[in-house]
């Protein structure tokens, strides 16, 4: 059973008698004298009831009855009444056996049953027996704990009937009795365990009402996450059916995205015909980040719903995101050196600043992008021409080199990220460029750009799908690249047709064919699209055996996993086509297809079966465990319990794996703990960052900008300075050391990679999948990031998204009010009103969340429309909301 | 007639007619009197594609009151600078070293750290550098033994090896003419080359450049070395039991620092060194007696090179132990105190000199400040110019790095430049390292093949007192104005 609560319930009602049996014979003289009326009164009942008299016999149990329904001890010990009357226990049984069928029979098995909670022996299930033959009065009446251990029973007497086929109806009307009575006593989980025991949740449905619903479906979405499937998504149905029966459409919305149910995402639209709160459902979609059309069934008016669309759409975004900044007055641009932070270390610092490091330079690209993404200026890329700084636009792209000038270009659409007008018109000029790495930056740019934003007239599509078939390979990369990254989710079958057969191309570069193939999959992320895996699947067999060394390669099966990512048995039957790849990429293709399916599902077989893989110590030449070791990371960080285990695990791995594991171990950190800068990791992976296999080391501090990216924090920050001093001659370590930097101050503080949202509840399939790409490519840092695909580190652009609560009224202003802000505790199955947050301060909106933070409304005036209080949030005026005088 | 709405970056521009009858240039030119932009600039999205200016309108399907976007700016088209910036990444290694800063490192051979750092600290004085450059096959003279002249030559070229390159240097050539001039360095335990003292190195190799830099075709002889690390010392030997003396001069190239219960700082411990007990044969009382020598110095070199009296023979373990004792060095050592009458009568005027070149800088200060402050701010102005003194003379050293420079005049300051560190408990085993100052002014500790930059504050905490590196052998660089 996988709620520990009932488990403990069920053995601490067992455990009492044992304790008891020996104190009571000594207890026996020191009895008070009120005590020992009581028990002389019920020992002559006792007698009465042998009593041949019916009339006797009725009196005698009707008053033993009353007896042990007043005793109104504490649940912490055994009523007096059970105990004076156990040793008797077995001379009323016996006589039971003896008396004809009658009433009082009846009356006595009651008794009997009751008595048998403390009194029967394990496994013997005498309560429940006696029960069954009993009067079926009302279950409520012998106490919560009768019923409790009553429950009990039955899930084992429902076993055992089960493997022998018995009828068990007279079961599952003692059941409704047990579920009605714990859903009006406050006790929700415990009906929420029966009703799962005897596999019948549907029962529960009738049962909810207005003021229990919550705290079930709250219990019932927590419990989800344990449950082996299909029952997990059974639960999960069922939270939903409740929460659309109470119209809570929003969680219903939740719910459905969890489930990853367009049919049930369109059923919450049309059920509810309140506009104010389907801008709200639009808000938590444009978050998740997938692609839906409204229709006129979801919304009849036009306009309305072309409003609604927008929202959708994200085209408010960078909008809102503004706001934000201006109101925590950060809009001033950083330069890379306010990040470096150079004057604070000694004097190692840079020795020669006279002559440019291309390097360096490529690494200041990248730092100003993430550290300015989405403000719309920066100091090196969008200043103008003629101010005096000198710094003009077109001399900061040329002090790149070569390739260095591609994502120099494309970081001009991450500075104007989800600026969509804007971003293009300043992208513009790179087009007219006679430079093809300029080129292929502009186009990624528009990529970058239109990252979750959808446009009715898909400017990136017109613009980018021009350039697909171009003879140059850094052009047809970014035209591929910046597809794959602004349609991210769409399942745009344009794309599909044009990009697939560059797959099949004989003549394509293996680098064009792969980044197509990431394209593809980021496109149909999670869509198990047939024809896309058959073109990926038919790309990977039509590798040369020299090919398959290549690094690149390694973004074939990962184009192939992320059309399957969390999509659990889809991917078997693809998973056995693999088998049949060339042997130098089966096992790589499997645990990427394997990882990428039960991503974010917290499934423990999966992790122990990918841990299994890593143990083995490899003959040379094996690169199926770095995907395996990042594949543990992708599905423990479902859950908050098997997150923490597989840190550990991922600390022996350290320990004991070999060379290529333990470059992929800090990158698994990463993933874990992304944007949530744990202390333990931290130190771990500040202890990686001096590890005497560079590689290792290149990826621990990669990872320590992931797990501090958009934070600020002030330790990760001094570690990275003080490593870009550690290793300022290390041309390849520093340059990893900026890019963390980069990251740590993403968006000034302002953005978070994390893809999981609403309270760590909802995955977001797109930003996830970014995310894994990237680390995919970091596996082979040299070639990829170090060498000349270092733009793959605008993946990331997809995970980003502000870390924001930002409340909106009813017209979608921001509307300023006070929250409350702090760490969430876990509330699931407490009794009362527990306080969802600890440690809160009272900000006004629009606020920060840290990774763990909870808000909730410090003001009764106005009501969220929003369970969670995360992004965007309307507020309505609360009616009955009365000034304080 | 259809009209439709253009959107173009943050406006709209409502109910733009389109002529359908004619191809979308004309469209494109319609919107360049709107927007500015040339029309060939212009891309139009409709619908997931771009307007081709020889389209069929019909084809297109644009709707009546369409959206469509337009995209394109009349700004100027970036154009790469005529001349590309220069590359760290492309230059060439030579020039590579000057953007570095400071010069390679070496390779260790198994052990050979102590030369490492000695050729480290004496690759750091550019006279000796030069006078190496001036040195050629040739010139050497008869006298010189093929061994030495083999090692000056492995010298002069390492040295220029090191300043072109930055990459560590292997220094073969130097290592196998080294052990070949002086053998005990070829020494081998258990197969490999033992570790040997920094010391004897350092005395050994100046000794040979002493012998072989000397210009014999010149009339006064001169010799580099001595002028660049001579120190004259005048002595006087007393005896106190007969009350015999008598004085004598010798020269050396280096100042001992006596380590012993009471010095605690490099200035103690020169007093003390200078100080010495030896027992001869007195000629008074016709036996031997205990003679008190008292030195004093009466000529500067211009590279002052101090060693501490780190080790000593200890008989029990039969090797050179190490006195672990902290012993304080200033950056900027005044050896005035420690200097003969005569030579001091020398250095009072360049002192005074320096004092009012000095004073006028912190007057300078001083007034500048107390013009805008009030006056007790005079005592902090005056603390902060001493130390920005101190922190002057890197700045200051270029000027007076010509040699042999009639008109420069030692003036009895000297600053340290190079520090040869050792780590370990005996000076036949642990770790020597170099800590040089560059002529930017910035401190590279040597360590081997790794030149790690260091501050300055962290150089003299190479005091001792503990298992770090402890400075052994320090050089200090006379500090001179020109009069």
């Amino acid at each position: 059973m996988s709620d520990p609560k009932s488990g403990a319930g069920t053995s601490q009602t067992k455990a009492p008698p044992k304790d008891h049996k020996k104190k009571d014979e000594k207890k026996d003289e020191d009895l008070s004298e009120e005590d020992l009326a009581l028990k002389q009164q019920l020992e002559l009942y006792v007698e009465r009831v042998q009593d041949p008299d019916p009339g006797l016999q009725k009196v005698a149990l009707e008053s033993m009855r009353q007896e042990i329904r007043t005793s109104t001890s504490s649940m912490t010990s055994v009523p007096k009444p059970l105990k004076f009357l156990r040793p008797h226990y077995g001379t009323l049984k016996a006589f039971y056996e003896t008396m004809p069928e009658s009433d009082l029979k009846k009356y006595l098995a009651d008794i009997l049953s009751v008595l048998a909670l403390t009194m029967s022996a394990e496994g013997e299930r005498e309560s429940l027996k006696y029960r069954l033959l009993g009067s079926e009065g009302d279950i409520g009446l012998w106490g919560h704990e009768y019923v409790r251990n009553l429950a009990g029973e039955i899930a084992q007497e429902y076993m055992k009937r089960q493997s022998e086929e018995a009828p068990i109806e007279d079961l599952m009307e003692l059941v409704q009795q047990i579920v009605a009575f714990h859903m009006k006593h406050n006790a929700e989980p415990e009906a929420v365990d029966l009703l799962m025991e005897v596999e019948d949740l549907d029962l529960l449905v009738e049962h909810v009402d207005s003021t229990n619903f919550r705290r079930t479906c709250l219990y019932l979405t927590s419990a989800a996450r344990y449950l082996p499937g299909p029952d997990d998504m059974l639960v999960l149905d069922i939270a939903y059916t409740i929460y659309l029966k109470f119209e809570e459409y929003a969680n219903a919305l939740q719910i459905a995205l969890f489930l990853d149910n367009l049919q049930h995402v369109r059923q919450v639209f049309e059920s509810c015909d309140d506009l104010l709160r389907k801008k709200q459902f639009c808000y938590i979609l444009a978050r998740h980040g997938i692609a839906f059309e409204l229709d006129d069934e979801m919304c009849a008016e036009d306009s309305d719903r072309e409003f609604l669309q927008d929202i959708i759409n994200n085209a408010k975004l960078s909008e809102g995101y503004l706001t934000l900044a201006r109101d925590i007055e950060v809009m001033e641009p950083k330069s890379p050196e306010d990040i470096y932070k150079a004057h604070l270390l000694d004097g190692r610092a840079s020795a020669g600043a006279s002559v440019d490091s291309a390097r360096q330079n490529l690494a200041a690209t990248f730092v100003n992008a993430f550290v300015n993404a989405g403000f719309g200026q920066d100091k090196l890329m969008t200043v103008p021409p003629d101010s005096s700084s000198g710094g003009s636009s077109g001399n900061w792209l040329f002090k790149n080199k070569e390739h260095g000038k591609t994502s120099a270009a494309a970081s001009l659409g991450m500075i104007l990220l989800w600026d969509v007008d804007s971003g293009l018109a300043q992208i513009d000029k790179y087009f007219h460029s006679n430079d093809n790495h300029v080129i292929a930056g502009a186009l990624l740019g528009v990529g970058i750009v239109n990252c979750s934003v959808n446009n009715d007239c898909d400017p990136a599509l017109a613009l980018l799908s021009e350039y697909i078939g171009k003879e140059d390979s850094s052009i047809r990369i970014g035209a591929i690249m910046g597809l794959g990254i602004a349609y991210a989710g769409a399942q745009n079958e344009q794309i599909r047709s044009s990009l697939t057969p560059i797959l099949n191309d004989a003549k394509a570069p293996l680098d064009v064919i792969a980044f197509t193939a990431i394209s593809l999959g980021l496109i149909y992320v999670g869509s198990c699209n047939e024809e896309v895996a058959q073109a990926i699947i038919i790309a990977l067999m039509d590798r040369s055996d020299s090919e398959f060394g290549e690094p690149l390669t390694r973004l074939l099966p990962l184009g192939l996993g992320l059309l399957y990512l969390g999509k659990q048995e889809s991917v078997e039957a693809t998973a056995e086509v693999s088998k049949t790849f060339n042997e130098k990429i089966r096992k790589y293709c499997d645990m990427t297809l394997l990882s990428c399916a039960y991503a974010g599902t917290g499934n423990v077989l999966k992790v122990q079966n990918l841990l299994g893989h890593c143990a083995q110590h490899l003959e040379k030449g094996e690169t199926h465990q770095g995907p395996a070791v990042l594949g543990i990371a992708m599905v423990a960080m479902g859950e908050e319990l098997g997150l923490e285990m597989s840190i550990r695990s991922l600390e022996h791995l350290l320990q004991y794996g070999e060379q290529n594991i333990r470059r992929a171990v800090p990158l698994a950190l990463g993933l874990l703990c992304i944007s949530n800068p744990k202390v333990n990791v931290m130190d771990t992976l500040s202890r990686l960052s001096h590890d005497t296999d560079s590689e290792v080391a290149m990826a621990a501090v990669i990872s320590l900008g992931l797990i501090g990216s958009g934070t600020n924090n002030a330790r990760i920050a001094g570690m990275l300075r003080n490593l870009s001093s550690y290793y300022y001659k290390d041309a390849s370590l520093l340059f990893c050391v900026r890019i963390a930097q980069g990251l740590v101050h993403l968006g000034k503080g302002l953005l978070t990679l994390n893809p999981y949202h609403s309270d760590r509840f909802l995955l977001s399939p797109t930003a996830l999948a970014g995310l894994v790409t990237m680390l995919h490519a970091c596996l082979d840092m040299k070639a990829i990031i170090l060498g000349k695909y270092h733009y793959v580190l605008y993946f990331l652009v997809l995970a980003m998204q502000p870390r924001m609560l930002m409340t909106v009224d009813e017209n979608l202003k921001p509307l300023s009010v006070p929250v409350r802000v702090g760490q969430a505790v876990d509330v699931v199955g407490q009794a009362g009103r527990p306080k969802t947050i600890t440690g809160f301060q009272t900000h006004s909106t629009p606020v920060l969340l840290a990774a763990g933070d909870r808000a909730e409304l410090a003001t009764e005036k106005y009501i969220p429309l929003s369970p969670i209080l995360e992004g965007h949030v309307i507020l309505k005026e609360n009616p009955d909301y009365r000034e304080d005088s | 007639m259809l009209t439709v709405s253009v959107k173009w970056q943050k406006e709209v521009f409502k109910a733009v007619e389109i002529d359908t009858s004619q191809p979308p240039y004309v469209f494109k030119c319609q919107l360049f009197d709107l927007t500015g932009v040339p029309p060939e600039r212009q891309k139009i999205m409709v619908k997931g594609g771009l307007l081709k200016d020889d389209a069929d309108w019909s084809t297109v399907g644009v709707k009546q009151g369409q959206k469509l976007m337009m995209m394109g700016t009349a700004d100027e088209i970036v154009k790469a600078p005529e001349k590309g910036p220069v590359f760290m990444e492309d230059l060439p290694e030579e020039e590579l070293v000057v953007s570095l800063g400071h010069s390679a490192g070496l390779f260790n051979l198994g052990n050979t750290c102590y030369m490492n750092s000695t050729v480290q600290c004496l690759h750091s004085v550019p006279e000796l550098k030069s006078a190496l450059v001036k040195y050629s096959h040739s010139g050497r003279s008869n006298d010189l033994d093929q061994t030495s002249h083999m090692l000056t030559v492995a010298t002069r070229d390492l040295f220029s090896e090191l300043d072109k390159s930055v990459k560590p240097v292997a220094p073969m050539q130097f290592w196998m003419v080294l052990r070949k001039k002086y053998p005990q360095f070829g020494q081998l335990h258990n197969g490999v080359f033992m570790q040997q003292d920094a010391e004897e190195c350092w005395t050994q190799l100046l000794y040979t450049l002493s012998q072989s830099l000397r210009s014999p075709g010149s009339s006064e002889n001169l010799d580099t070395v001595k002028d660049l690390f001579g120190i004259e010392l005048a002595s006087r030997i007393h005896c106190q039991e007969s009350g015999e003396e008598s004085s004598e001069t010798e020269s050396v190239y280096s100042l001992k620092c006596h380590i012993s219960q009471e010095v605690n700082h490099l200035h103690e411990g020169l007093k003390h060194g200078l100080k010495s007990e030896l027992e001869k044969a007195s000629p008074a009382l016709g036996r031997s007696a205990i003679y008190l020598k008292e030195s004093r110095i009466n000529g500067l070199p211009r590279y002052l090179t101090i060693q501490f009296v780190r080790f000593f023979w200890k008989r029990e373990s039969n090797q050179k132990a190490k006195i672990l004792r902290k012993v304080d060095y200033p950056l900027e050592l005044d050896v005035y105190d420690l200097c003969s009458d005569e030579l001091r009568k020398q250095l009072e005027g360049p002192r005074q000199f320096l004092r009012d070149e000095e004073g006028k800088k912190l007057g300078l200060k001083a007034n500048e400040k107390s013009s805008g402050t009030k006056d007790d701010d005079v005592k902090m102005t005056d603390a902060e110019g001493s130390s920005n003194a101190s922190a002057e003379p890197s700045a200051t050293t270029p000027q007076e790095g010509v040699p042999s420079d009639k008109e420069s005049h030692l003036t009895g300051i000297y600053d340290l430049v190079a520090v040869l560190t050792h780590k370990g408990r005996s000076a036949d085993s642990g770790h020597y390292v170099a800590w040089v100052k560059q002529e930017s002014g910035k401190w590279i500790e040597f360590d081997d093949d790794n030149p790690i930059p260091q501050r300055e504050e962290d150089i003299v905490k190479l005091s001792g007192g503990g298992d770090w590196h402890m400075a052994y052998i320090c050089m200090y660089k006379a500090r001179t104005i020109a009069m």
